[in-house]
């Protein structure tokens, strides 16, 4: 598949021609340096340089709510599974983002199967968009590897200026190339000027965090007991901001909830989180992880060791959106140093 | 089948749960369909004077008389569900407990202050067993509406005790923090659906502390936002006073 440029001037008869025939979903503005991913009908309403948004793109994987079935007591057992879905293309996911979707996909491909997860995937278009600059110091997506497209799209755009260059990574991205009719093919020059930027990030983005990369997971195998997660425990306020906002925490909770008459009713999947109070909890009231700090230290160990264990894969992108969000101002780079710097 | 009887009672409150009961709309109208409502002050004027299947009471306990009646009522009901803050948690009620209880009659009652005793205010769990709980300042419709259900069903009810940060995230909000301003939803029963935040105000507490709220670093955050230690510690009793008869009670035994 050849590469392709788009003028910038370009892009909203894109967005307009795409918003057509199905939900263009973008990055905008909502207030306080606060953006969030929301259907746009024009590019004026995008913002193309913006801070991770507030929840990631994964809303539209496994929504907030999700009806899972629908069920009816009247007469018999009745039960009718749903699956709530639509096209969709996501515009302007970072590189960041596009990892977190990976992992997700992963998590969801993984037996047992999550039917639900993956034919709504199957029906999203994702259109990423590389940063040129880091967007604020909580990043950490140089030392995650997460600042350069490692795939996850379908059109990959990259900020040149006057236009952007596009990859093309699938058929389905190639299509709407087709379809559009809005792109050149990208020459030498542009694909020059690609290497040139890829050249300039090597000297902006660093690991931010003075360790490499493989030995994070002994890290947290050895400091398991470390009195760093009682301290963090002590300020944390459990109010699961820190893993909502994550790209790769996919933890839910299924609840019936029937309608007035009591016969009919419906199954839900709502998000939930291993910091909340409730989470571990079982009946009798024992808790596995009853302290904060246990939930804490279950969080990062869910992000840096347990998945590398098991699917050879960190999941943790770098968004830094976990510290971005917290009122506590626990601070994953901070943790990981500090965690570093006890030593053994 | 027969519908079941219930029954709305208040004690000292505004009223304002009752009133957004009777402001449902069409889910009063399938409620109605439901159940058979055999007194409400707020919307009639019939008495019942046998059992109920269920009582909704709003309103806390503060004398005598208060006592007698919500123990008579909850003899008489199968099933008894505390809605609205007052009911629930004390509520803001709650802060006349911060003062002794002759001053505050002499300063309602004046010189009648000997016929209206008084007693610390209670919720309405502190007096008798309470199945079913509705917090909030004013309750949360949909919230009511659940609840019923699950009374209707015989299904437990947990209030969540997550804080109403959970909710307020999922909505995607713009964290009051980020604004500026100070939030009690870090540690604040969550079950509102963050109500307050989606429309543009913070969040006060009128559910509730959680469980087991980090009140030390909750202290910690909101003190960053010059505000004095005495505003904050007002901030969480407004509607939290009550829980510290529970305290002494613990502390006796
Ligand atoms: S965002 Fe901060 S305070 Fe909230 S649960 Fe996460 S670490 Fe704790
Ligand atoms: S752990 Fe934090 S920085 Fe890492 S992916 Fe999750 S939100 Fe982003
Ligand atoms: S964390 Fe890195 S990839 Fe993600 S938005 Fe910031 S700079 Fe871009
Ligand atoms: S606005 Fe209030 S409830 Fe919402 S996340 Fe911030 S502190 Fe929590
Ligand atoms: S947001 Fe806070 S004040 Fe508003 S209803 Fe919910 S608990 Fe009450």
């Amino acid at each position: 598949m050849k590469n392709a440029i788009l003028k910038k001037e370009k892009l909203d008869d894109f967005i307009k021609i795409m918003s057509k025939d199905e939900k263009v979903i973008a990055p905008v503005l909502k207030g306080n340096q606060s953006y969030t991913f929301t259907e746009v009908k024009s590019a004026d309403e995008i913002s193309l340089k913006y801070l991770p948004t507030i929840l990631p793109p994964k809303k539209y994987f496994m929504p907030q709510h999700e009806t899972l079935i629908e069920y009816d007591k009247r007469n018999g057992q009745k039960v009718h599974c749903v699956v709530e879905v639509e096209d969709l293309v996501i515009f302007g996911v970072h590189t960041c983002d596009l990892a977190g979707i990976q992992c997700l996909n992963m998590i969801f491909a993984d037996r047992p199967k999550d039917m639900n997860y993956l034919i709504r995937k199957n029906r999203i278009t994702l259109i990423g968009l590389e940063c040129n600059s880091y967007c604020d110091e909580f990043a950490s997506c140089a030392l995650m590897g997460n600042h350069i497209p490692k795939g996850g799209y379908d059109l990959l755009f990259t900020d040149l200026g006057n236009y952007f260059f596009v990859e093309i990574n699938t058929r389905k991205g190639e299509e709407l190339i087709e379809k559009t009719n809005l792109f050149e093919n990208a020459d030498s020059n542009h694909q020059e000027e690609l290497n040139k930027l890829r050249k300039l990030k090597e000297s902006i983005f660093k690991p931010e965090v003075d360790i490499d990369k493989n030995e994070i997971p002994s890290l947290f195998k050895k400091k398991f007991e470390s009195k760093i997660w009682e301290d963090i425990g002590e300020r944390c306020l459990s109010c699961g901001n820190c893993t909502n906002v994550c790209p790769t925490c996919y933890c839910f909770d299924v609840l019936d909830i029937p309608d007035l008459n009591l016969k009919t009713g419906k199954r839900v999947r709502v998000w939930d989180s291993c910091q909340n109070e409730p989470f571990a909890k079982i009946s009798g009231g024992e808790s596995f992880r009853e302290k904060r700090g246990d939930r804490k230290r279950h969080r990062f160990n869910r992000k840096f060791r347990y998945p590398v264990e098991r699917y050879g894969k960190f999941f943790c992108t770098g968004c830094g959106r976990c510290s971005r969000t917290c009122m506590a101002k626990i601070d994953l780079k901070e943790t990981i140093r500090d965690l570093i710097k006890e030593g053994n | 089948m027969k519908k079941p009887k219930v029954a709305f009672f208040d004690f000292a409150c505004c009223e304002g749960c009752q009133l957004q009961v009777a402001n449902l709309g069409e889910d009063l109208l399938d409620i109605l369909d439901t159940i058979d409502v055999v007194e409400f002050r707020e919307v009639m004027t019939e008495k019942w004077d046998q059992g109920y299947d269920v009582a909704v009471i709003e309103g806390s306990i503060t004398n005598e008389h208060a006592i007698e009646k919500i123990k008579r009522i909850r003899e008489r009901s199968k099933i008894l569900i505390a809605y609205g803050s007052c009911a629930t948690i004390g509520g803001v009620n709650g802060m006349k407990n911060d003062f002794e209880l002759n001053e505050i009659e002499a300063h309602v009652y004046q010189e009648n202050a000997k016929h209206f005793k008084t007693v610390p205010t209670m919720a309405v769990s502190q007096v008798v067993k309470v199945d079913y709980f509705v917090n909030g300042c004013p309750i949360y419709p949909p919230e009511f509406i659940t609840v019923l259900k699950c009374a209707l069903a015989g299904l437990p009810y947990h209030v969540p005790d997550n804080v109403v940060c959970v909710e307020c995230k999922i909505n995607e909000n713009i964290c009051m923090y980020d604004k500026g301003v100070t939030c009690l939803g870090p540690v604040t029963k969550a079950g509102c659906n963050s109500w307050c935040i989606n429309n543009g105000n913070v969040c006060y507490g009128c559910r509730g502390m959680v469980s087991n709220p980090n009140e030390n670093s909750a202290k910690d955050v909101l003190s960053k936002y010059n505000i004095s230690l005495d505003l904050i510690k007002n901030k969480m009793n407004m509607y939290n006073k009550c829980r510290e008869l529970n305290k002494n009670e613990k502390d006796k035994s």
